[in-house]
């Protein structure tokens, strides 16, 4: 018929001449409300789309308001897997009047015969999905995206390697016709980086001859990258390490070297600005400007369609330099010598994006004596507001003396937590895993966290204690529809992001994982052997699509001036979605199902 | 009454003719919802522009085996149906013949029930052609929607307007106006609106 978009994946994986048999070939029903559409068990004859009116899918071996599983409105799809599976597994009933259009098996079945690419995308699973969805999203700059997306092999040069036992004045000369600023020592050791600066310094600062060897000279702790890894990946590195260069290694051995010039030559945006920005301030007002500018950069990569994980990289890479620079400017060296600052939350998994709470702590060395400490803290917290993080409600933050002790004041907290096990203390460790570093001495926040995986990992019953949050929020899987006001959306926090990072957290816990983010954590339990590879891609890609939906729309009302969005942030409107979004939200929200059962049933949730 | 003496005689003449099986009762369960687009002016002179049909089976609207014909006009098209319709001349030109069309339009429609907005107008559309090509009218059962519509709304409200507009008993029926301005959007719509009014009369037959 002549009223049916069919502009939307999997129509538009279609031709004019497929699209036209569809049109050609569709019927029209009617449905009332409460009218079952496919009955479980059914067998699948069509294909539904919806053109106007709610569909529900239940699942009937469910028990009560569990049952429903799904929920389909105008521009949906549904039927497409009863028929490929022979029949119904769940029941679809119009929750409204509906009007459906029938697109029978047999026609269904030809179109996937005749386009493989329609077909696989009934087969797809969710990554597939998303990744269609964030290409149809950067259509708009699709010169952009590619361009952000580029790897290491397209923008790295070939490392000028010299032998070990090759003269400094070799070295000057190689670099010279090469005109490049570092070359590569290789030898027993492996390769070693001399960089110009170090050439310089050891002719005129060392006194070096001309003629002596070069080796000594070369650093061979290098950061290292492989040549498939976004370029992208390559600036958060070089912004986390304080590095210009990069070397690029192929097993082992080294293929190219990645200047930090050649990456900023290729993102000449933002990114790099405020990064430098940060670098370069010297004193708090400086870094406040600079810091004030990521909100910007975020909005500036998602619409070039970079994907979301090496956002969300850059940006806590960025917001740790931040704090660290505004911690060396408020705190004396030596007491930074001899502490620890560490973040925690969403900050501390690097998985925040626009400005979070300041989520932060400090463990002292047991010997140091620092008489200040409460007024610094104090003041410190000041500062962190001043450049734009706003107070922790619950007040997690260096001011407060809770969050701030001894090395082993907090062994002794951690061990009291473990013995608790209430509400209060599990939540307290659930911060404290999340914790990392950002100044100041890393080991003694090593020390702490061995504590804590030593006292907690093997004890059954504080796992399952810990786990049980995880169920604490229903999947809002029922909500899209039955809303009074559609405007009131979802919690996406609660319902997604939630138990995706905690249950993911928890097994971390379990494991002795000390990656703190939610995707290195995942990444971990696969070497591991805990998870299946596919289950925590799915994950993974599952919280990368709730957190971009929820990012996206707290853009939105950013641009849109709404007051609420401060009140809301982790509101999402599915109604405000497309058809795609809403399916692959949909299916995300199906996989944290899954993972809420697997959960409930590791850590024996069921009877508590 | 006169109608029913011309049927008698229509019936009479054509039983062994081609289309003699026109005239038996229908004992199937589909329907036909039918749209006439005509030339403007003076009702008994419109000529059919564009015929569309489409059958209903059950609560189902069989929207891929439906009909739209397009009429070559006889005459010029004036201004005003050009713009009421959204039709040129060009968009007709590709139109068939009267006889074609008719013949085209009695083998999908049968013996089967009519639905139509204002089916007496559109059977006068049709009739008259029907009556100078093959000499007799369209025996078919008929429902008129919009005298359904206005029965049943002056059997809950008795002192209410007289019938609503087409697009306006649409929208209280809670039916999306399909393809406006075409001929088989309009034969859809009334599919739809049929559909309610049948689903109205008899109470919710699936509760749960």
């Amino acid at each position: 018929m002549v009223d049916v978009d069919l502009s939307h994946p999997p129509f538009s994986l279609l031709d004019d001449t497929g699209r036209e048999r569809i049109r050609g070939g569709l019927d029209l029903a009617y449905y009332d409300r409460d009218e079952v559409i496919l009955e479980a068990g059914q067998p699948g004859e069509y294909v539904f789309l919806i053109h106007k009116g709610e569909v529900a899918e239940l699942d009937t071996s469910q028990p009560g308001e569990s049952e429903r599983i799904g929920h389909y409105t105008s521009g949906d799809l549904f039927g497409a897997i009863s028929i490929l599976n022979g029949q119904s597994r769940y029941r679809f009933r119009a929750e409204q009047e509906t009007l459906c259009y029938l697109l029978p098996k047999a026609l269904f079945t030809r179109l996937c015969d005749a386009y493989p690419a329609f077909a696989a995308f009934f087969h797809q699973r969710l990554a597939h999905k998303a990744r269609l969805l964030s290409e149809r999203r950067a259509t708009g700059g699709i010169s952009m995206a590619d361009f952000m997306l580029a790897r290491v092999a397209d923008c790295m040069r070939p490392p000028l390697c010299l032998a070990e036992d090759a003269t400094i004045a070799e070295a000057v000369r190689r670099l010279h016709e090469g005109y490049a600023d570092s070359l590569l020592v290789t030898g027993g050791q492996g390769a070693g980086m001399v960089t110009k600066t170090d050439l310089l310094e050891a002719l005129v600062l060392e006194d070096h001859e001309a003629d002596s060897r070069l080796a000594p000279l070369a650093h061979f702790s290098l950061i290292t990258a492989r040549p498939d890894q976004y370029l992208f990946e390559v600036l958060v590195l070089m912004t986390r390490h304080r590095v210009e260069r990069v070397v690029v290694t192929d097993r082992g051995s080294p293929v190219g070297v990645v200047e930090l010039t050649d990456v900023l030559s290729h993102f000449s945006n933002r990114s790099h600005v405020v990064s430098l920005q940060v670098e370069q301030a010297d004193d708090l007002a400086t870094l406040a400007a600079a810091s004030l500018r990521t909100p910007e950069l975020v909005s500036g990569l998602m619409t070039q369609g970079v994907k979301l994980r090496f956002v969300m990289g850059l940006l806590a890479a960025l917001n740790g330099r931040i704090i660290h620079k505004a911690w060396e400017f408020s705190i004396a060296e030596r007491h930074r010598r001899a502490s620890c600052l560490m973040v925690m939350g969403s900050e501390g998994r690097g998985e925040q994006i626009l400005k979070t709470d300041q989520d932060n702590g400090l463990i002292l060395d047991d010997e140091l004596d620092w008489p200040g400490c409460v007024e610094q803290m104090a003041g410190f917290t000041e500062t962190l507001v001043a450049l734009g993080y706003p107070r922790c409600p619950g007040n997690i933050m260096v001011s407060n003396p809770d969050w701030v002790g001894t090395e082993s004041q907090w062994k002794s907290r951690i061990a009291r937590w473990v013995e608790q096990r209430d509400g209060d203390s599990l939540m307290k460790l659930a911060i404290m895993l999340d914790a990392h570093s950002v100044a100041g001495n890393a080991a003694l926040l090593d020390g702490v966290r061995a504590t804590l995986f030593e006292q907690a990992s093997r004890d059954q019953l504080l796992l399952s204690y810990f786990a049980r949050p995880v169920l604490h929020f229903s999947t809002p899987l029922t909500l899209f529809g039955s809303l009074k006001k559609p405007q009131h959306g979802i919690d996406i926090k609660k319902g997604g992001i939630f138990p995706i990072v905690h249950g993911v957290r928890v097994m971390a816990l379990e494991r002795g994982i000390a990656a703190t983010g939610t995707l290195e954590r995942l990444d971990a339990l696969v070497v591991d052997g805990r998870l299946d590879g596919r289950v925590a891609e799915d994950l993974g890609e599952a919280l990368s699509l709730f957190t971009q939906l929820r990012l996206e729309q707290q853009l939105a009302r950013r641009e849109g001036g709404e007051a609420t969005s401060d009140i809301e942030p982790d509101r999402v409107v599915v109604q405000s979605l497309s058809s795609l979004e809403r399916d692959l939200l949909r299916e995300a929200l199906h996989i944290v199902k899954d993972f809420k059962q697997r959960i409930s049933h590791r850590y024996h949730l069921e009877y508590s | 009454m006169l109608r029913t003496l011309r049927r008698v005689v229509d019936r009479h003449r054509h039983a062994h003719g081609h289309y003699g099986w026109l005239f038996h009762p229908y004992t199937g369960e589909e329907l036909v919802a039918l749209a006439v687009q005509a030339t403007e002016g003076d009702a008994r002179l419109a000529e059919p522009l564009v015929i569309a049909a489409v059958r209903l089976r059950g609560d189902r609207i069989l929207t891929s085996e439906s009909l739209e014909l397009r009429l070559a006009p006889t005459s010029g098209l004036d201004a005003d149906t050009i713009r009421h319709h959204c039709l040129r001349g060009i968009d007709l030109d590709d139109g068939v013949g009267m006889d074609q069309a008719l013949a085209g339009l009695l083998d999908f429609v049968g013996n089967r029930p009519l639905v139509s907005w204002r089916l007496d107008q559109e059977l006068a559309l049709i009739n008259r052609q029907l009556r100078r090509h093959f000499g007799f009218d369209l025996p078919n059962a008929g429902i008129d929607l919009a005298q359904l519509y206005q029965r049943r709304q002056r059997h809950y409200h008795p002192q209410l307007e007289p019938v609503a507009p087409f697009e306006r008993v649409a929208e209280r029926l809670g039916v999306p106006v399909m393809g406006r301005h075409s001929a088989l959007g309009t034969a859809v719509t009334t599919a739809l609106m049929h559909l309610r009014l049948a689903r109205q009369a008899t109470p919710a037959r699936h509760s749960g």
